[in-house]
Protein backbone atom coordinates (compact mmCIF):
# COMPACT_ATOMS: atom_id res chain seq x y z
CA UNK A 1 0.00 0.00 0.00
CA UNK A 2 0.95 3.50 -0.88
CA UNK A 3 0.35 5.93 1.99
CA UNK A 4 2.83 8.30 0.43
CA UNK A 5 0.95 8.61 -3.06
CA UNK A 6 -2.79 8.97 -1.18
CA UNK A 7 -1.18 12.08 0.52
CA UNK A 8 -0.39 13.20 -3.07
CA UNK A 9 -3.94 12.31 -4.28
CA UNK A 10 -5.52 14.14 -1.52
CA UNK A 11 -5.71 17.60 -3.44
CA UNK A 12 -7.53 15.60 -6.39
CA UNK A 13 -10.46 14.12 -4.12
CA UNK A 14 -11.16 17.56 -2.73
CA UNK A 15 -10.99 18.93 -6.58
CA UNK A 16 -14.18 16.71 -6.26
CA UNK A 17 -15.80 18.84 -3.84
CA UNK A 18 -16.70 21.90 -6.51
CA UNK A 19 -18.15 19.59 -8.71
CA UNK A 20 -20.56 17.76 -6.09
CA UNK A 21 -21.46 21.52 -5.13
CA UNK A 22 -21.90 22.37 -9.01
CA UNK A 23 -23.89 18.88 -9.05
CA UNK A 24 -25.85 19.77 -5.44
CA UNK A 25 -26.55 23.37 -5.91
CA UNK A 26 -27.45 23.20 -9.32
CA UNK A 27 -29.89 20.44 -9.02
CA UNK A 28 -31.35 21.85 -6.28
CA UNK A 29 -31.82 25.07 -7.80
CA UNK A 30 -33.64 23.78 -11.06
CA UNK A 31 -35.29 21.72 -8.87
CA UNK A 32 -36.65 24.55 -7.17
CA UNK A 33 -37.71 26.37 -10.39
CA UNK A 34 -39.22 23.43 -11.25
CA UNK A 35 -40.63 22.58 -8.15
CA UNK A 36 -41.99 25.42 -6.98
CA UNK A 37 -44.48 26.66 -10.03
CA UNK A 38 -45.33 22.67 -10.11
CA UNK A 39 -46.49 22.37 -6.91
CA UNK A 40 -48.55 25.45 -6.94
CA UNK A 41 -50.15 24.24 -10.15
CA UNK A 42 -51.00 21.03 -8.64
CA UNK A 43 -52.65 22.53 -5.55
CA UNK A 44 -54.48 25.13 -7.54
CA UNK A 45 -55.46 24.22 -11.15
CA UNK A 46 -57.69 22.22 -12.77
CA UNK A 47 -57.80 18.55 -12.72
CA UNK A 48 -56.13 17.75 -16.52
CA UNK A 49 -53.39 20.32 -15.59
CA UNK A 50 -52.89 18.52 -12.34
CA UNK A 51 -52.88 14.93 -14.12
CA UNK A 52 -50.44 16.02 -17.06
CA UNK A 53 -47.76 17.19 -14.33
CA UNK A 54 -48.81 14.07 -11.93
CA UNK A 55 -47.48 12.40 -14.66
CA UNK A 56 -43.93 14.28 -14.55
CA UNK A 57 -43.27 14.01 -11.04
CA UNK A 58 -44.56 10.02 -11.15
CA UNK A 59 -42.04 9.72 -14.21
CA UNK A 60 -39.28 11.40 -12.22
CA UNK A 61 -39.89 9.79 -8.78
CA UNK A 62 -40.60 6.38 -10.08
CA UNK A 63 -37.30 6.03 -12.51
CA UNK A 64 -33.64 5.68 -11.20
CA UNK A 65 -31.39 7.93 -11.25
CA UNK A 66 -28.88 5.77 -13.26
CA UNK A 67 -31.73 5.21 -15.94
CA UNK A 68 -32.63 8.37 -15.95
CA UNK A 69 -28.66 9.54 -16.24
CA UNK A 70 -28.63 7.33 -19.29
CA UNK A 71 -31.56 8.23 -20.80
CA UNK A 72 -30.88 11.87 -20.56
CA UNK A 73 -27.05 11.59 -21.72
CA UNK A 74 -27.21 8.57 -24.22
CA UNK A 75 -30.45 9.33 -25.57
CA UNK A 76 -32.56 12.44 -25.06
CA UNK A 77 -30.38 14.89 -25.41
CA UNK A 78 -28.00 13.56 -28.01
CA UNK A 79 -31.43 12.84 -30.34
CA UNK A 80 -32.53 16.47 -29.80
CA UNK A 81 -29.15 17.61 -30.83
CA UNK A 82 -27.74 18.64 -28.12
CA UNK A 83 -23.83 17.81 -26.85
CA UNK A 84 -23.93 18.25 -23.06
CA UNK A 85 -21.55 17.58 -20.67
CA UNK A 86 -21.78 14.84 -18.27
CA UNK A 87 -21.55 17.50 -15.46
CA UNK A 88 -24.31 19.56 -17.26
CA UNK A 89 -26.75 16.60 -18.13
CA UNK A 90 -26.03 15.66 -14.55
CA UNK A 91 -27.16 18.90 -13.00
CA UNK A 92 -30.16 19.09 -15.48
CA UNK A 93 -31.13 15.41 -14.30
CA UNK A 94 -30.46 15.66 -10.91
CA UNK A 95 -32.78 19.31 -11.64
CA UNK A 96 -35.60 17.70 -12.84
CA UNK A 97 -35.68 14.82 -10.64
CA UNK A 98 -35.47 16.88 -7.51
CA UNK A 99 -38.21 19.22 -9.17
CA UNK A 100 -40.34 16.32 -8.80
CA UNK A 101 -39.63 15.79 -5.44
CA UNK A 102 -39.47 19.28 -4.63
CA UNK A 103 -43.16 20.06 -6.11
CA UNK A 104 -44.36 17.54 -3.73
CA UNK A 105 -42.67 19.21 -0.77
CA UNK A 106 -44.55 22.76 -2.13
CA UNK A 107 -47.83 21.12 -3.03
CA UNK A 108 -47.66 19.41 0.65
CA UNK A 109 -46.84 22.76 2.47
CA UNK A 110 -49.43 24.46 0.14
CA UNK A 111 -52.27 22.11 1.76
CA UNK A 112 -51.55 22.73 5.07
CA UNK A 113 -52.40 26.65 4.72
CA UNK A 114 -55.97 26.99 5.67
CA UNK A 115 -58.26 27.76 2.99
CA UNK A 116 -59.46 30.51 5.58
CA UNK A 117 -56.53 32.86 4.80
CA UNK A 118 -57.29 32.52 1.06
CA UNK A 119 -60.83 33.48 1.67
CA UNK A 120 -59.79 36.75 3.29
CA UNK A 121 -57.71 37.57 0.43
CA UNK A 122 -60.33 37.02 -2.09
CA UNK A 123 -62.59 38.99 0.70
CA UNK A 124 -60.25 41.81 -0.14
CA UNK A 125 -60.76 42.25 -3.60
CA UNK A 126 -57.28 40.03 -3.90
CA UNK A 127 -57.24 37.56 -7.09
CA UNK A 128 -56.44 34.10 -7.06
CA UNK A 129 -52.91 34.66 -8.34
CA UNK A 130 -52.34 37.54 -5.76
CA UNK A 131 -53.81 35.40 -2.94
CA UNK A 132 -51.17 32.68 -3.74
CA UNK A 133 -48.05 34.91 -4.58
CA UNK A 134 -48.82 37.21 -1.35
CA UNK A 135 -50.85 34.98 1.12
CA UNK A 136 -49.74 31.07 0.55
CA UNK A 137 -46.42 30.85 -0.78
CA UNK A 138 -44.66 33.17 1.60
CA UNK A 139 -45.73 31.03 4.13
CA UNK A 140 -45.30 27.38 2.16
CA UNK A 141 -41.60 28.07 1.68
CA UNK A 142 -40.99 28.76 5.24
CA UNK A 143 -42.72 25.58 5.99
CA UNK A 144 -41.27 23.78 3.38
CA UNK A 145 -37.37 24.60 4.74
CA UNK A 146 -37.12 21.65 6.90
CA UNK A 147 -38.18 19.23 4.45
CA UNK A 148 -35.67 21.13 1.52
CA UNK A 149 -32.83 20.54 3.94
CA UNK A 150 -33.65 16.26 3.49
CA UNK A 151 -33.70 17.34 -0.17
CA UNK A 152 -30.20 18.73 0.18
CA UNK A 153 -28.99 15.67 2.10
CA UNK A 154 -30.50 13.27 0.02
CA UNK A 155 -29.22 14.96 -3.38
CA UNK A 156 -25.74 15.27 -2.37
CA UNK A 157 -25.32 11.45 -1.66
CA UNK A 158 -27.60 11.18 -4.76
CA UNK A 159 -24.80 12.98 -6.75
CA UNK A 160 -22.41 10.11 -6.16
CA UNK A 161 -24.59 8.61 -9.03
CA UNK A 162 -23.39 11.06 -11.86
CA UNK A 163 -19.88 9.07 -11.72
CA UNK A 164 -22.06 6.48 -14.04
CA UNK A 165 -21.65 9.09 -16.81
CA UNK A 166 -18.06 10.29 -15.42
CA UNK A 167 -18.63 13.11 -13.68
CA UNK A 168 -15.48 13.32 -11.53
CA UNK A 169 -17.72 14.44 -7.87
CA UNK A 170 -15.68 13.17 -4.76
CA UNK A 171 -16.81 9.35 -4.41
CA UNK A 172 -15.96 8.76 -8.11
CA UNK A 173 -11.76 10.50 -7.43
CA UNK A 174 -12.04 8.47 -4.30
CA UNK A 175 -12.64 5.59 -6.22
CA UNK A 176 -10.30 6.55 -9.02
CA UNK A 177 -7.39 7.11 -6.12
CA UNK A 178 -8.14 3.84 -4.22
CA UNK A 179 -7.53 1.63 -7.47
CA UNK A 180 -4.58 3.98 -8.52
CA UNK A 181 -2.80 4.06 -4.95
CA UNK A 182 -4.21 -0.17 -3.91
CA UNK A 183 -5.43 1.35 -0.89
CA UNK A 184 -8.92 0.31 -0.43
CA UNK A 185 -10.49 1.85 2.41
CA UNK A 186 -9.42 5.35 3.29
CA UNK A 187 -10.24 7.03 0.16
CA UNK A 188 -13.51 6.78 0.61
CA UNK A 189 -13.09 7.32 4.33
CA UNK A 190 -11.92 10.59 3.62
CA UNK A 191 -14.71 11.38 0.70
CA UNK A 192 -17.14 10.27 3.63
CA UNK A 193 -16.36 12.72 5.86
CA UNK A 194 -15.64 15.52 3.23
CA UNK A 195 -19.65 14.94 2.13
CA UNK A 196 -20.73 14.67 5.79
CA UNK A 197 -19.30 17.67 6.43
CA UNK A 198 -21.29 18.98 3.19
CA UNK A 199 -23.63 17.92 4.35
CA UNK A 200 -23.14 19.21 7.31
CA UNK A 201 -22.88 23.16 6.43
CA UNK A 202 -25.61 22.51 3.96
CA UNK A 203 -27.86 21.54 6.95
CA UNK A 204 -26.52 23.99 9.60
CA UNK A 205 -27.52 26.78 6.56
CA UNK A 206 -30.96 25.40 5.99
CA UNK A 207 -31.55 25.40 10.17
CA UNK A 208 -30.66 29.35 10.01
CA UNK A 209 -32.60 30.27 7.02
CA UNK A 210 -35.42 28.40 8.76
CA UNK A 211 -35.02 30.07 12.71
CA UNK A 212 -34.51 33.34 10.92
CA UNK A 213 -37.34 33.12 8.22
CA UNK A 214 -39.95 31.53 11.18
CA UNK A 215 -42.78 33.23 11.92
CA UNK A 216 -43.26 34.63 15.42
CA UNK A 217 -45.33 32.96 18.35
CA UNK A 218 -46.41 30.24 15.26
CA UNK A 219 -44.10 27.32 16.62
CA UNK A 220 -42.55 27.41 20.09
CA UNK A 221 -39.08 25.78 20.85
CA UNK A 222 -36.87 27.28 17.84
CA UNK B 1 -85.41 50.44 -5.95
CA UNK B 2 -85.14 52.76 -3.18
CA UNK B 3 -82.49 55.12 -3.28
CA UNK B 4 -80.91 54.84 0.30
CA UNK B 5 -80.53 51.11 -0.36
CA UNK B 6 -77.07 49.65 -0.20
CA UNK B 7 -77.74 46.27 -0.70
CA UNK B 8 -80.49 44.28 -2.48
CA UNK B 9 -80.96 40.57 -2.12
CA UNK B 10 -83.23 38.96 -4.35
CA UNK B 11 -84.73 35.21 -4.18
CA UNK B 12 -81.23 33.60 -3.50
CA UNK B 13 -81.14 29.91 -3.31
CA UNK B 14 -78.12 27.45 -2.77
CA UNK B 15 -77.45 23.98 -2.09
CA UNK B 16 -74.87 21.82 -1.22
CA UNK B 17 -75.68 18.79 -3.39
CA UNK B 18 -78.98 17.30 -1.71
CA UNK B 19 -79.00 20.16 1.24
CA UNK B 20 -80.87 23.26 1.13
CA UNK B 21 -78.89 25.93 2.75
CA UNK B 22 -80.73 28.88 1.11
CA UNK B 23 -84.23 28.87 0.12
CA UNK B 24 -85.23 31.55 -1.35
CA UNK B 25 -83.94 34.53 0.63
CA UNK B 26 -84.58 38.25 -0.01
CA UNK B 27 -83.63 41.39 1.54
CA UNK B 28 -82.95 45.24 1.46
CA UNK B 29 -80.11 47.13 3.24
CA UNK B 30 -80.26 50.87 3.45
CA UNK B 31 -77.26 52.97 4.05
CA UNK B 32 -76.27 52.87 7.50
CA UNK B 33 -78.15 50.15 9.16
CA UNK B 34 -77.45 47.33 10.74
CA UNK B 35 -79.10 44.32 10.38
CA UNK B 36 -78.50 41.05 12.38
CA UNK B 37 -79.27 37.69 11.17
CA UNK B 38 -80.15 35.16 13.84
CA UNK B 39 -81.04 31.17 13.74
CA UNK B 40 -79.99 27.98 14.92
CA UNK B 41 -76.72 25.93 13.43
CA UNK B 42 -77.44 24.91 9.89
CA UNK B 43 -80.23 27.85 9.02
CA UNK B 44 -77.94 29.58 6.03
CA UNK B 45 -77.14 32.29 7.86
CA UNK B 46 -73.12 31.70 6.93
CA UNK B 47 -74.14 30.84 3.36
CA UNK B 48 -76.04 33.86 2.94
CA UNK B 49 -73.47 36.41 4.23
CA UNK B 50 -70.78 34.26 2.06
CA UNK B 51 -73.05 34.71 -0.58
CA UNK B 52 -73.14 38.65 -0.53
CA UNK B 53 -69.43 38.91 -1.43
CA UNK B 54 -69.67 35.69 -3.70
CA UNK B 55 -67.08 33.64 -1.61
CA UNK B 56 -70.51 31.19 -2.10
CA UNK B 57 -71.70 31.28 -5.37
CA UNK B 58 -75.28 31.05 -4.87
CA UNK B 59 -77.29 28.92 -7.51
CA UNK B 60 -79.60 31.41 -8.50
CA UNK B 61 -80.77 35.11 -7.13
CA UNK B 62 -79.76 38.36 -7.73
CA UNK B 63 -77.31 40.45 -5.45
CA UNK B 64 -77.49 44.31 -6.18
CA UNK B 65 -74.63 46.14 -4.21
CA UNK B 66 -75.58 50.06 -4.66
CA UNK B 67 -76.77 49.67 -8.19
CA UNK B 68 -74.28 47.08 -9.40
CA UNK B 69 -75.98 43.99 -9.74
CA UNK B 70 -72.64 41.83 -8.56
CA UNK B 71 -74.17 38.52 -9.62
CA UNK B 72 -74.02 39.62 -13.19
CA UNK B 73 -71.17 37.14 -14.54
CA UNK B 74 -69.73 40.01 -16.61
CA UNK B 75 -68.99 41.69 -13.20
CA UNK B 76 -65.14 41.58 -11.92
CA UNK B 77 -65.96 40.21 -8.34
CA UNK B 78 -62.63 41.32 -7.02
CA UNK B 79 -63.39 44.75 -7.78
CA UNK B 80 -66.52 44.25 -6.05
CA UNK B 81 -65.22 42.72 -2.95
CA UNK B 82 -62.84 45.62 -1.93
CA UNK B 83 -66.17 47.34 -1.28
CA UNK B 84 -67.47 44.72 1.20
CA UNK B 85 -65.69 44.18 4.53
CA UNK B 86 -65.67 40.99 5.93
CA UNK B 87 -65.04 39.50 9.32
CA UNK B 88 -64.49 35.71 9.64
CA UNK B 89 -65.46 33.88 12.43
CA UNK B 90 -62.24 32.49 12.66
CA UNK B 91 -60.33 35.66 12.08
CA UNK B 92 -58.31 34.13 8.96
CA UNK B 93 -55.39 36.89 9.53
CA UNK B 94 -52.41 36.37 7.49
CA UNK B 95 -50.04 34.58 9.71
CA UNK B 96 -46.44 35.83 7.90
CA UNK B 97 -47.86 39.42 8.60
CA UNK B 98 -47.68 41.41 11.21
CA UNK B 99 -50.32 43.33 12.83
CA UNK B 100 -49.93 46.37 10.41
CA UNK B 101 -48.98 44.54 7.30
CA UNK B 102 -52.43 42.55 7.63
CA UNK B 103 -54.20 45.48 7.42
CA UNK B 104 -52.23 47.26 4.90
CA UNK B 105 -51.72 44.40 2.53
CA UNK B 106 -55.37 45.26 1.11
CA UNK B 107 -54.46 48.76 0.71
CA UNK B 108 -51.34 48.28 -0.97
CA UNK B 109 -52.11 44.99 -3.54
CA UNK B 110 -55.77 45.53 -4.19
CA UNK B 111 -56.60 49.67 -4.00
CA UNK B 112 -52.76 49.93 -5.46
CA UNK B 113 -51.75 52.95 -2.44
CA UNK B 114 -48.26 53.69 -1.79
CA UNK B 115 -46.55 52.58 1.26
CA UNK B 116 -46.88 55.93 3.26
CA UNK B 117 -50.71 56.32 2.16
CA UNK B 118 -51.30 52.07 3.21
CA UNK B 119 -49.55 53.20 6.51
CA UNK B 120 -51.68 55.98 7.64
CA UNK B 121 -54.81 54.56 6.71
CA UNK B 122 -53.65 51.03 8.48
CA UNK B 123 -52.85 53.10 11.53
CA UNK B 124 -56.19 55.31 10.95
CA UNK B 125 -58.31 51.56 11.38
CA UNK B 126 -56.25 50.26 14.29
CA UNK B 127 -56.57 53.40 16.09
CA UNK B 128 -60.68 52.75 15.36
CA UNK B 129 -60.95 49.03 16.82
CA UNK B 130 -58.62 50.28 19.93
CA UNK B 131 -55.68 48.28 19.44
CA UNK B 132 -52.86 49.50 21.50
CA UNK B 133 -49.89 50.38 18.75
CA UNK B 134 -47.19 48.50 20.37
CA UNK B 135 -49.00 45.37 18.88
CA UNK B 136 -48.58 46.95 15.64
CA UNK B 137 -45.15 44.90 14.52
CA UNK B 138 -46.37 41.83 16.14
CA UNK B 139 -47.74 38.83 14.25
CA UNK B 140 -51.40 37.03 14.92
CA UNK B 141 -49.86 34.26 16.91
CA UNK B 142 -48.68 36.16 19.68
CA UNK B 143 -52.02 38.08 19.50
CA UNK B 144 -55.41 37.31 21.82
CA UNK B 145 -58.54 36.13 20.24
CA UNK B 146 -59.91 39.38 20.86
CA UNK B 147 -57.00 41.39 19.56
CA UNK B 148 -56.76 39.28 16.49
CA UNK B 149 -60.93 39.87 15.71
CA UNK B 150 -59.85 43.59 15.98
CA UNK B 151 -57.20 43.04 13.94
CA UNK B 152 -59.40 41.45 11.44
CA UNK B 153 -62.16 43.79 11.54
CA UNK B 154 -59.33 46.55 11.15
CA UNK B 155 -58.46 44.91 8.03
CA UNK B 156 -61.74 44.88 6.59
CA UNK B 157 -62.37 48.98 7.72
CA UNK B 158 -59.13 50.25 6.22
CA UNK B 159 -60.75 49.43 2.60
CA UNK B 160 -63.42 51.81 3.53
CA UNK B 161 -65.98 49.00 2.82
CA UNK B 162 -69.83 50.07 2.03
CA UNK B 163 -70.76 47.57 4.36
CA UNK B 164 -69.03 45.54 6.80
CA UNK B 165 -70.44 41.79 7.03
CA UNK B 166 -69.28 40.14 10.54
CA UNK B 167 -69.51 35.97 10.38
CA UNK B 168 -70.11 35.38 14.25
CA UNK B 169 -67.50 37.15 15.21
CA UNK B 170 -67.67 36.32 18.69
CA UNK B 171 -67.66 32.70 18.79
CA UNK B 172 -64.38 31.46 18.18
CA UNK B 173 -63.34 33.59 21.14
CA UNK B 174 -62.80 32.96 24.81
CA UNK B 175 -65.90 34.59 26.53
CA UNK B 176 -62.97 37.38 28.84
CA UNK B 177 -62.68 38.38 24.98
CA UNK B 178 -66.19 38.52 23.47
CA UNK B 179 -66.87 42.21 25.52
CA UNK B 180 -64.02 43.87 23.40
CA UNK B 181 -65.13 42.78 20.29
CA UNK B 182 -68.51 43.32 20.15
CA UNK B 183 -67.66 47.30 21.38
CA UNK B 184 -65.77 47.71 18.30
CA UNK B 185 -68.97 46.70 16.16
CA UNK B 186 -71.06 48.74 18.36
CA UNK B 187 -68.88 52.21 17.74
CA UNK B 188 -68.77 51.12 14.52
CA UNK B 189 -72.61 50.22 13.77
CA UNK B 190 -73.32 53.90 15.71
CA UNK B 191 -70.82 55.45 13.87
CA UNK B 192 -73.05 55.17 10.39
CA UNK B 193 -71.07 51.93 8.96
CA UNK B 194 -73.54 49.61 7.38
CA UNK B 195 -73.66 46.09 9.24
CA UNK B 196 -74.88 42.77 8.63
CA UNK B 197 -74.29 40.63 11.57
CA UNK B 198 -74.16 37.29 11.86
CA UNK B 199 -74.43 36.03 15.75
CA UNK B 200 -75.43 34.14 18.58
CA UNK B 201 -75.39 36.81 20.54
CA UNK B 202 -78.99 37.80 21.38
CA UNK B 203 -78.80 40.00 23.78
CA UNK B 204 -76.63 42.41 21.67
CA UNK B 205 -78.34 41.63 18.85
CA UNK B 206 -81.38 43.03 20.90
CA UNK B 207 -79.45 45.95 21.25
CA UNK B 208 -77.84 46.59 17.98
CA UNK B 209 -79.93 45.32 15.20
CA UNK B 210 -82.74 48.30 13.43
CA UNK B 211 -83.65 44.87 11.92
CA UNK B 212 -83.08 41.01 13.13
CA UNK B 213 -83.82 38.58 10.58
CA UNK B 214 -84.37 34.72 11.96
CA UNK B 215 -83.30 32.13 9.77
CA UNK B 216 -84.77 28.61 9.56
CA UNK B 217 -83.83 25.89 6.95
CA UNK B 218 -82.62 28.67 4.56
CA UNK B 219 -85.82 30.93 4.55
CA UNK B 220 -85.93 34.01 6.11
CA UNK B 221 -88.69 32.85 8.59
CA UNK B 222 -89.36 36.41 9.92
CA UNK B 223 -87.66 39.71 10.66
CA UNK B 224 -88.59 43.30 12.39
CA UNK B 225 -87.33 45.45 14.09
CA UNK B 226 -85.88 44.07 18.15
CA UNK B 227 -88.77 45.58 19.70
CA UNK B 228 -91.55 44.14 17.35
CA UNK B 229 -90.17 40.95 17.58
CA UNK B 230 -89.71 40.36 21.37
CA UNK B 231 -93.46 42.01 22.11
CA UNK B 232 -95.03 40.20 19.26
CA UNK B 233 -93.05 37.19 17.71
CA UNK B 234 -95.14 35.71 14.90
CA UNK B 235 -93.33 32.53 14.73
CA UNK B 236 -92.63 30.01 17.58
CA UNK B 237 -89.50 29.42 16.32
CA UNK B 238 -88.64 33.29 16.56
CA UNK B 239 -90.04 33.11 20.14
CA UNK B 240 -88.21 30.37 21.22
CA UNK B 241 -84.47 31.69 20.02
CA UNK B 242 -85.29 35.08 21.18
CA UNK B 243 -87.28 35.31 24.38
CA UNK B 244 -85.45 32.25 25.86
CA UNK B 245 -82.11 33.97 25.55
CA UNK B 246 -83.18 37.37 26.47
CA UNK B 247 -84.76 36.71 29.79
CA UNK B 248 -81.57 33.58 30.40
CA UNK B 249 -79.32 36.68 29.67
CA UNK B 250 -81.09 38.83 32.16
Amino acid sequence: MNYISLIEYLPYIFEGLLWSLALVLGGLGIGFTIGLPIGTMITYSDKYTKFILNVYIWIFRSTPLIVLLFLFYWGVFPNIGLKLSPLITSIIVLGLRSGAYQSEIFRGALESIDEGQILAAYSLGMSKIQAIISITIPQALRISIPSLSNEYAILLKDSAICFTIGVLEVLTRARIVSIATGIALIPYLIAGIILMMMTYIGLKFFHTVYKKTVIPGLIEGI
Amino acid sequence: MISDTILNVVDLHKKYGDSIALDGVSFRVRKGETKVIIGPNGSGKTTLLKCLNLLVKPDKGRIWLGNIEITDPRININKIRRKIGFVFQDFNLFHHLTVLNNVMIGLVKVRKLKKHQAYKKAVDALSTVGLDNTLYHKYPAQLSGGQKQRVAIARALAMDPVIMLYDEPTSSLDPQFVNEVLQVIRKLAKNGVTSIIVTHQIDFALEIADEIIVMHKGRIIESGRPTELLSNPQNILTKKILIRNFRTLR
